[in-house]
């Protein structure tokens, strides 16, 4: 849990040295801008898209209110198809559950499909100091394991990196000069990949969604590699969040429907992919067993609290896009996983606002999130009442605190208010020496008091 | 004549009396009878906004004693119009007001506004306010339009200016990135001014253009109406 803690002040420094990196403002510009445009297009093109919206959220929330009922429900369909159901509880005993399956399956490599909650577990620390090797094979989630770095954004992991840099991290794996041309690039990925899909005694994925109907896994993928990842290897783990469930495949079709289109545009991903189980008697292919490992996390911190909300997002990455903070500030800000909005609604709900007392402000309240968000998460509300949690569980700072204090008792009356702003009109000089006046100052002119409007009636 | 109670918000009262006072002067010359409640401060919103209810609500009460329900409040500001018609009842548990942002009430009466851009090409910003929870995007571009000017769009009009409240001193370097977006945009596009309704992207946009020495004027729109864009 302490891995995803964000230190007051560790957005403001991070965001500071992405801004004056010309490379990455240049590549987030484009990619979220693209992906914004694709957005967009693709809703315009879906008439009856605000109707669909409102189904995706209430069968979301249906399935989050009533989220034990669920649970229970896809457990038993799955254990009925031979597959195995895992409820953890924390990050550490998901990812010894998943290690645990590997090391009796004598693993010594992992073939992983792209999971947000591995990264949210640090399922590959795990793996690693059980001398298994982890092998990301989603093209992105590949070039950040390469380059040693976290994803910086939910669906676009390596959105900060250019041709050029692939095209460095790949050669180095080639010991030969890879082009840093995209066609180039994409064959050598995989070219390096195809002997892990074959080699790899696990194959570990995350879950879009769970289907409590029939114990249905619903893997949305563009690359071909999850199903590789789900088919050829002996094992199959696949890591769940503990809300992503459906009810059936009615309300699936309904989230299918958003889902691709709000990330990428596109109508439906390449790949979408619905497991149920292990391989069965006379089937040739499939994994021998299959585990899923629900989690949660601090999670269930979130039901029955009007935070319950920020449990129907998809991931679509959707909010991130279109939001003008995230688009300067890029991933790294937010934290090692999850970013723009909905990281910032989220991590302080999973770690505590403690941990992550600067999230709840990394944002200008614009609303755009909540606009584009797919299934109607008020994500700008959300924040709001995160802050009002950060004073009256007193984690906001005392200075702020008694700031506003203190305004509010002299903005309280006509002659306060007259008093205070006079006061501040001839001290204004100074505004710019410490404070809010200062913070401002960097790169704005204060502006100028001079007589008030209510003065020249 | 009809009488509408203008609220000036404490920046329009503070630091931008002169969009206040081109506020006023559109409803006269509109034929409102204009009162100014005297005892009025301001809504409430920096704390609201962040997340300080207690003396947000303390300040709201000067907005719940200074205004009354018998006359429409008018207000140079999207985001105050925003945080008294949606926000301020539920903060202070009262009625709602009748409250409306200046373009859209100017637009609601049919106000035509004087010929005072005429010719001039201008770029409007939406504040995010107005945009998304007064959804106001249409009034300030006709009437801008009705004044004569050609009003010309600029690059993602959707996106943010980096003003944000308190956003704005709690992570600067970000805000004032904003806000070269959406000056560059309004340069690229070959604006001859940059115009919003809203007094807290207008002290923003126009403190980084005054920093960057940046010639094009960033105006309010009440200004931009009564005055024309070259009358600030």
């Amino acid at each position: 849990m302490t891995e995803l803690a964000q230190p007051a002040g560790r957005f403001r420094e991070i965001a500071r040295l992405k801004l004056t990196d010309a490379h990455t403002q240049g590549a987030l510009d484009s990619s979220t801008a693209r992906l914004y445009g694709n957005r967009t297009a693709a809703w315009q093109a879906l008439p009856e898209v605000q109707e669909l919206r409102q189904r995706a959220h209430d069968a979301r929330m249906r399935v989050i209110d009533d989220l034990d009922t669920h649970i229970r429900r896809f457990t038993e369909a799955l254990e009925a198809r031979g597959g195995h159901v895992h409820f953890a509880r924390t990050a550490e005993d998901a990812a010894a559950y998943v290690t645990e399956v590997s090391v009796r399956a004598g693993a010594k490599l992992a073939a992983k499909s792209k999971s947000m909650l591995s990264e949210e577990i640090r399922l590959n620390d795990s793996l690693e100091a059980a001398g298994i090797r982890p092998v990301e094979t989603d093209l992105g989630e590949y070039i950040i394991q390469l380059a040693g770095e976290h994803p910086a954004h939910i669906l676009a992991p390596a959105v900060e990196f250019t041709a050029e840099d692939v095209s460095e991290l790949l050669s180095a794996v080639d010991g030969e000069p890879v082009p840093a041309d995209l066609d180039a690039l994409a064959q050598a990925a995989r070219r390096q990949l195809r002997q892990v899909f074959l080699d790899a005694d696990v194959g570990i994925t995350g879950a879009n969604f769970g289907v409590s109907e029939t114990g249905s896994i619903c893997l949305v993928t563009n690359e071909g590699n999850g199903r590789l990842v789900t088919s050829l290897p002996r094992v199959h783990v696949a890591l769940m969040g503990m809300e992503r469930l459906v009810a059936d495949l009615s309300d699936l079709s309904v989230l299918l429907r958003l889902l691709a289109r709000s990330g990428t545009g596109q109508r439906l991903s390449v790949y979408t992919t619905l497991i149920t189980g292990p391989r069965r008697a006379g089937e040739e292919d499939g994994p021998e067993e299959m585990h899923v490992v629900i989690v949660d996390n601090g999670r269930s911190n979130l039901l029955g609290t009007h935070y319950r909300e920020m449990l129907a997002c998809i991931r679509c990455g959707a909010c991130l896009n279109v939001c003008p903070v995230y688009r300067k500030t890029g991933g790294a800000a937010y934290g090692p996983v999850y970013s723009g909005p909905m990281g910032a609604v989220l991590l302080p709900l999973l770690v505590g606002l403690d941990s992550a007392p600067s999230l709840p402000h990394a944002s200008s309240l614009c609303g755009a999130c909540s606009d584009a968000c797919p299934v109607k998460i008020p994500l700008h509300e959300l924040l709001l009442e995160l802050r009002k949690d950060l004073v009256e569980r007193r984690v906001a700072p005392l200075w702020e605190r008694l700031a506003f204090t203190l305004w509010s008792l002299a903005w309280s009356s006509p002659l306060g208010y007259r008093l205070s702003t006079g006061l501040g009109r001839a001290t204004q000089g100074l505004a710019g020496l410490a404070g809010p006046g200062r913070a401002w100052g960097r790169g704005r002119a204060l502006p100028k008091l001079g007589r008030r409007y209510r003065d020249g009636r | 004549m009809p009488t509408v109670q203008l609220f000036a918000t404490c920046l329009g009262d503070l630091v931008f009396p002169d969009a206040v006072r081109d506020a006023e002067s559109l409803l006269v010359g509109a034929g409102f009878d204009v009162e100014f409640p005297p005892e009025q401060v301001c809504c409430g919103q920096p704390a609201f906004n962040s997340g300080h209810r207690g003396a947000a609500r303390r300040v709201a009460w000067t907005f719940l004693r200074s205004f009354s329900r018998s006359a429409p409040i008018v207000t140079p500001s999207g985001s105050c119009a925003t945080m008294a018609a949606h926000f301020l009842p539920g903060l202070v548990d009262c009625e709602p007001f009748d409250v409306w942002e200046l373009s859209a009430f100017l637009d609601a009466q049919g106000v035509e506004p004087p010929r005072t851009n005429e010719g001039r090409r201008v770029a409007y910003h939406d504040s995010c306010h107005m945009l998304r929870e007064l959804r106001i995007a249409d009034a300030p571009r006709r009437l801008l339009e009705r004044s004569g000017a050609e009003v010309v769009d600029l690059p993602r009009p959707d996106l943010c200016c980096g003003f944000g409240g308190t956003f704005s001193v709690r992570q600067p370097e970000v805000s004032v990135a904003m806000a070269d977006d959406k000056l560059g945009g309004a340069v690229g596009v070959a604006a001859e001014a940059l115009v919003t309704a809203d007094p807290g992207c207008l002290m923003h946009l126009r403190g980084r253009a005054s920093q960057l020495g940046e010639t094009l004027p960033v105006v309010h729109l009440a200004t931009a109406l009564a005055m024309g864009i070259g009358g600030s």
